[in-house]
């Protein structure tokens, strides 16, 4: 661009201000635009000897998250690090970095859900394992699995986040439940108990029958070796076991306890707290919440198995850190992720605890951590820890449609055992091609 | 000297309106000859006046389009430089895939519904609003103002404070006064009550704009014209609307359609919000999967050759329509 | 009855007289009127109502369409909440829609007259290549687009935010509809004067057009102002944010925020409503002045 044409646009710009005072307020933006664009801004301490990194984190719910970040990266000394507070609802963040990796103005370190494939295929990703090789083994293996390709790892969990159901111990006790759900058949009948005896709705699954919150953490539910993709990457989901999981999923939806739709997503505790069910799926970031609405009088447990032969099950979720790999100071910006997620445990237990309720994906680390030592916390640390699970990242968002489309069917229609595995087929020969197209 | 001409109403669309007849009897051979000298001279006065335009939608518009269009026949995955070409292959995917086809059969049907209805309703408006002599921009305003809410904030209202499945719900509360049970109004796939939720958001939002298009059109008709046709006999009410109202209401009619088949075709969203998660699938519009498969999967290749059969049907809707109605054309 | 007949100018076939006919007609026209005017502002009263109520009061049983009590503290918790820029968010919103909305009309103005009046050999080829763009879904041309911009190195900048949002076939195309049944006569006294096309343009089209202008300048200030896609794909950072995009903070995915997010619905608006109700006249004296051209 001619220099010409930056200075008129910045006198313009001024003359604008001056016509309206009032507007000098927005000045951060104004800044940006009279600087070199994709580099001004921010919170770089400005030393011109340090390599300059941009760092995106998706905006967080939890108050502090913004500033805490902000302050990580004036404190560390090796470089510059100016972080940008990426918006986004949903998958909107993913979309926004997915984007900036294909233009001129990619950050060099952003945190990721979900790792894919083709930007490893694209050269797009910087592998980790010189920092992250010696200390994979104190990291749970759910952890793990997804960022891995072919050997090398591309990404390091900052946080690990599972999903369960909180449930009311008092709502528990007056419908004389003592034994808390291993099995979904004991769930179903928990479920119509506690909603007779307290004059409730049993649980809320989300406004659409549980498909997003439970069609992966069922086909985990429904037995040992039961998947998504296989590690030797065939799709397997379609099975007897999965589509009976389903079914008795849609059984529960079936009993007419159910809250079949609420204000809020199941992301949202609400409708746990306003007393309209008496168990809600949720995760653990609501659990401060809990706590101070409710004291002690709640308790988590994770997604019960199909039958006797199965574990419960939930997922490591959560966020990880990612290096771009056409970036100009790559090693800086894989030092800066080291120094953050491997080395510094004071940095991870104050990201993970301090403002919302995340799990260390560090074990020692969350091992160390104090408020997850006891209660419901220290629960869902063991919940994780024995039962967490995740899927490969070949796994897609384009299987994700095809299978949720699938769930959304049995969930919602029912049907019998073999309707069920008709659909699951039909989403695996479909998933099957895609997947064709990573491998 | 209108009044002569009692048009019907089929004829009335290919006679020239008002101003064009003007025009007509304006232009004498003279100027047209003089204009014909001054071809090149016109040349450049018209890139004076449409070149800003056109090299902002080069930029932005045109040379996007065709890097999709050469996007449509790769491979293309996480990249926008294509990896090997495909021929049409990509084209094939996407009318094999049934989470595809489904979603544009879906979509015609709505189309068909949303743009009559959208259309009745918003010239009816128009007709309404015109017809009161007190608050006329009162009312213009109030049917307006929807206009000034975005589509994610009006979804958020609709799914969260009107058609929520629960008590709380705005839609719910007034079942319950007449001792109705609670609705699930949007997660049941049958009846597909979801229908009434998206369709009246819509209409809510869009119908605004429409009927301040008719408006403008309606006053645009100089009222010698009915008074002439009563001086001949013609009733007050259908009779006039048939034969002088709608006629020339022509080129709002054009613009509404036009855009509204548009806007029916390209519905996001409303769709996007309200039928979050498992609830997509009862009602995904083609947009949206066409996201799903670029900006979620960054599967470009086949995304764009989504977009661009997408495309076709809506330039084929149009031309339709404009074989009927003649939209478009100059004099 | 004779001051009616002076203010009209015009001669009337018929006096005005009241009937039985036409006062039940205007009752019913009144009261149809009145009932779709309440259930279109129904919504607005629900940002207001929930905007101002306990975040548990929103989703709770109990909930009724009038509250025991409203929540104001809820107002100044939104202004000087520190995690949400909503201030910055209504001036960035400003500042892009005011230079957007002027840099739209103005090139699309012209756009539009060139494509309605000069003759030239390629303008309908032209005007169906302009109208071809309105038939493209953004959303999919969307990467491409930040590409390009991301190259001119416009991403997290004003310019970035504003420009590509100027060139529309929308207002080109209704611009260009209205141009199209501008009287001739008007146009031709101008010639006689000595006008070239860049002359009438300005003194005598453009003065001519202030309804027109009004109305799109309307349109497209709000479409400006709702726009959610393209600002939050190009300002990333917290202090690029556009109101639409701070609003979407309170729809993040972990804590669903309802009393902020209907309140601060119900304050973005606020603008517009207030815009639109001041051009209303302007809107309406526009179109009158055109319909008494015709």
């Amino acid at each position: 661009m001619s220099q010409n044409q930056s200075s008129s646009n910045s006198f313009t710009r001024r003359r604008f201000l001056q016509y309206s005072g009032g507007l000098a307020l927005s000045g951060s933006l104004l800044a940006a635009c009279a600087g070199t664009g994709a580099g001004g801004g921010g919170t770089a301490n400005g030393n011109s000897n340090l390599p300059n990194l941009t760092q995106w984190y998706h905006q967080y719910g939890e108050k502090g998250t913004e500033q805490a970040v902000r302050s990580y990266a004036k404190n560390y000394t090796k470089a510059n690090v100016t972080v940008k507070w990426v918006a986004g609802v949903g998958n909107a963040y993913g979309n926004s970095v997915n984007t900036a990796l294909l233009g001129s103005s990619a950050p060099d370190i952003f945190e990721q859900s979900a790792l894919s494939v083709d930007q490893v295929k694209q050269g797009l990703l910087a592998p980790l394992d010189d920092i992250f090789a010696a200390h994979k083994d104190d990291f749970l293996p759910a952890s793990v699995k997804p960022f891995t390709v072919n050997g090398h790892v591309y990404a390091i969990k900052m946080l690990n986040d599972p999903t369960f159901i909180y449930y009311r111990k008092s709502m528990f006790q007056k419908a004389n439940i003592t034994k808390i759900p291993t099995t979904i058949d004991e769930l179903i009948d928990a479920a119509k108990k506690v909603s007779a005896a307290n004059n409730v709705k049993s649980i809320y699954i989300g406004p659409d029958a549980g498909v997003d919150a439970l069609h992966q953490i069922a086909i985990w539910a429904s037995g040992p070796q039961q998947d998504l993709l296989s590690a030797d990457n065939k799709v397997i989901f379609n099975t007897d076991r999965v589509a009976n999981m389903y079914l008795k999923i849609h059984e529960l939806n079936a009993t007419g306890n159910v809250l079949p739709d609420a204000t809020d997503f199941w992301w949202s505790i609400n409708p746990f707290l306003n007393g309209s069910v008496a168990m809600q799926w949720c995760g653990l970031w609501a659990m401060p919440q809990v706590v101070t609405a409710l004291k002690d009088d709640f308790g988590i447990f994770p997604l019960p198995g199909l039958d006797a032969q199965s574990d419960p099950a939930t997922v490591d979720g959560g966020w990880a850190e990612m290096v771009y790999a056409k970036g100009k100071n790559v090693a800086a910006a894989k030092a800066y992720v080291e120094s953050l997620w491997i080395d510094n445990a004071t940095v991870q237990k104050d990201w993970n605890v301090a403002y919302g309720f995340h799990i260390p994906p560090r074990v020692s680390t969350s091992a160390q951590t104090d408020k997850l030592k006891t209660g419901p916390a220290a629960d869902a640390v063991n919940i994780l820890n024995k039962y967490g699970h995740s899927a490969t990242p070949y796994w897609n968002a384009a299987m994700e449609t095809y299978l949720e489309d699938a769930v959304s069917k049995i969930l919602k229609g029912g049907g019998t055992a073999s309707n069920a595995k008709t659909l699951l087929d039909q989403a695996a020969e479909k998933c099957n091609t895609e997947l064709q197209k990573e491998l | 000297m209108y009044s002569e001409k009692k048009v019907e109403p089929m004829k009335s669309l290919s006679t020239p309106s008002q101003p064009e007849i003007i025009s007509l009897r304006n232009d004498t051979k003279a100027s047209r000859q003089r204009i014909k000298q001054q071809n090149r001279k016109a040349a450049l006065v018209f890139w004076c006046f449409a070149g800003p335009l056109i090299l902002g939608l080069t930029v932005f518009f045109y040379i996007p389009i065709i890097w999709a269009v050469v996007l449509s026949f790769a491979n293309a995955r996480a990249t926008l430089t294509p990896t090997g070409f495909v021929g049409f292959q990509n084209y094939i995917d996407m009318f094999k895939d049934s989470a595809f086809t489904s979603s544009l059969g879906t979509f015609l049907l709505f189309a068909l519904f949303i743009v009559p209805t959208t259309f009745a309703a918003s010239l009816g408006m128009a007709l309404l609003v015109n017809s009161v002599k007190k608050a006329q921009g009162f009312f213009r305003s109030v049917f307006f103002l929807p206009t000034a809410c975005s589509y994610v904030l009006a979804s958020a209202v609709w799914r969260m404070g009107i058609f929520s499945g629960t008590d709380s719900g705005l839609a719910n509360t007034v079942l319950h006064l007449f001792h109705l049970n609670s609705f699930d109004w949007i997660t049941t796939p049958t009846p597909p009550w979801f229908w009434l939720v998206l369709v009246t958001v819509r209409l809510w939002l869009q119908v605004g704009i429409y009927m301040i298009i008719f408006v403008a059109g309606l006053q645009e008709i100089p009222r010698e014209l009915y008074e002439a046709s009563y001086v001949d006999g013609a009733k007050k009410g259908w009779e006039t609307f048939r034969a002088i109202t709608f006629p020339l209401l022509r080129n709002a009619s054009i613009s509404v359609l036009l855009l509204n088949i548009i806007a029916a075709f390209q519905a996001f969203d409303e769709f996007y919000n309200i039928m979050f998660g498992g609830n997509l699938s009862l009602a995904r519009p083609p947009l949206v999967y066409i996201y799903q498969v670029a900006m979620f999967n960054q599967d470009f290749g086949h995304g764009s050759a989504g977009a661009l059969i997408l495309t076709i049907i809506i330039i084929a809707f149009t031309l339709l329509q404009g074989r009927f109605l003649g939209f478009g054309k100059k004099d | 009855m004779a001051t009616l007949v002076s203010q009209s100018m015009r001669p009337r076939p018929h006096k005005p007289k009241l009937t039985t006919g036409k006062v039940v007609s205007a009752i019913l026209r009144y009261g149809t009127l009145i009932i779709m005017a309440l259930f279109f502002l129904l919504p607005f009263y629900l940002m207001v109502r929930n905007g101002l109520a306990t975040e548990m009061d929103i989703s709770s049983p109990q909930w009724s369409f009038f509250p025991g009590s409203l929540h104001f503290e809820n107002i100044t918790e939104l202004f000087s909440d520190p995690d949400v820029p909503f201030v910055d968010g209504m001036i960035n919103s400003t500042l892009v829609a005011v230079l957007q909305t002027t840099g739209q009309i103005l090139v699309c103005m012209l756009a539009g007259y060139g494509l309605a009046r000069i003759p030239y050999r390629w303008s309908n080829t032209i005007f169906y290549s302009v109208l071809l763009t309105l038939m493209i879904p953004f959303a999919v041309i969307f990467v491409p687009v930040y590409v390009i911009v991301s190259s001119f190195q416009w991403v997290n900048t004003l310019q970035g935010l504003v420009v590509p949002g100027i060139f529309s076939g929308f207002t080109t195309f209704l611009f260009r509809q209205f141009f199209l049944s501008f009287p001739h006569e008007l146009e031709e006294a101008g010639r006689v004067d000595g006008l070239g096309y860049w002359g009438i343009f300005w003194r005598i089209v453009v003065p001519n057009s202030g309804g027109i202008i009004s109305a799109l300048s309307v349109i497209t200030f709000i479409a400006a102002w709702n726009a959610f896609l393209w600002p939050l794909a190009v300002g990333q950072d917290s202090s690029a944010y556009t109101i639409q995009v701070v609003i979407s903070a309170f729809m993040n995915s972990q804590n669903v925020n309802m009393h902020e997010l209907f309140l601060s619905t119900a304050i973005a608006i606020l603008p517009l409503v207030v815009i639109f109700f001041i051009l209303q006249r302007f809107i309406v004296e526009g179109y009158k002045q055109s319909g008494l051209k015709g």
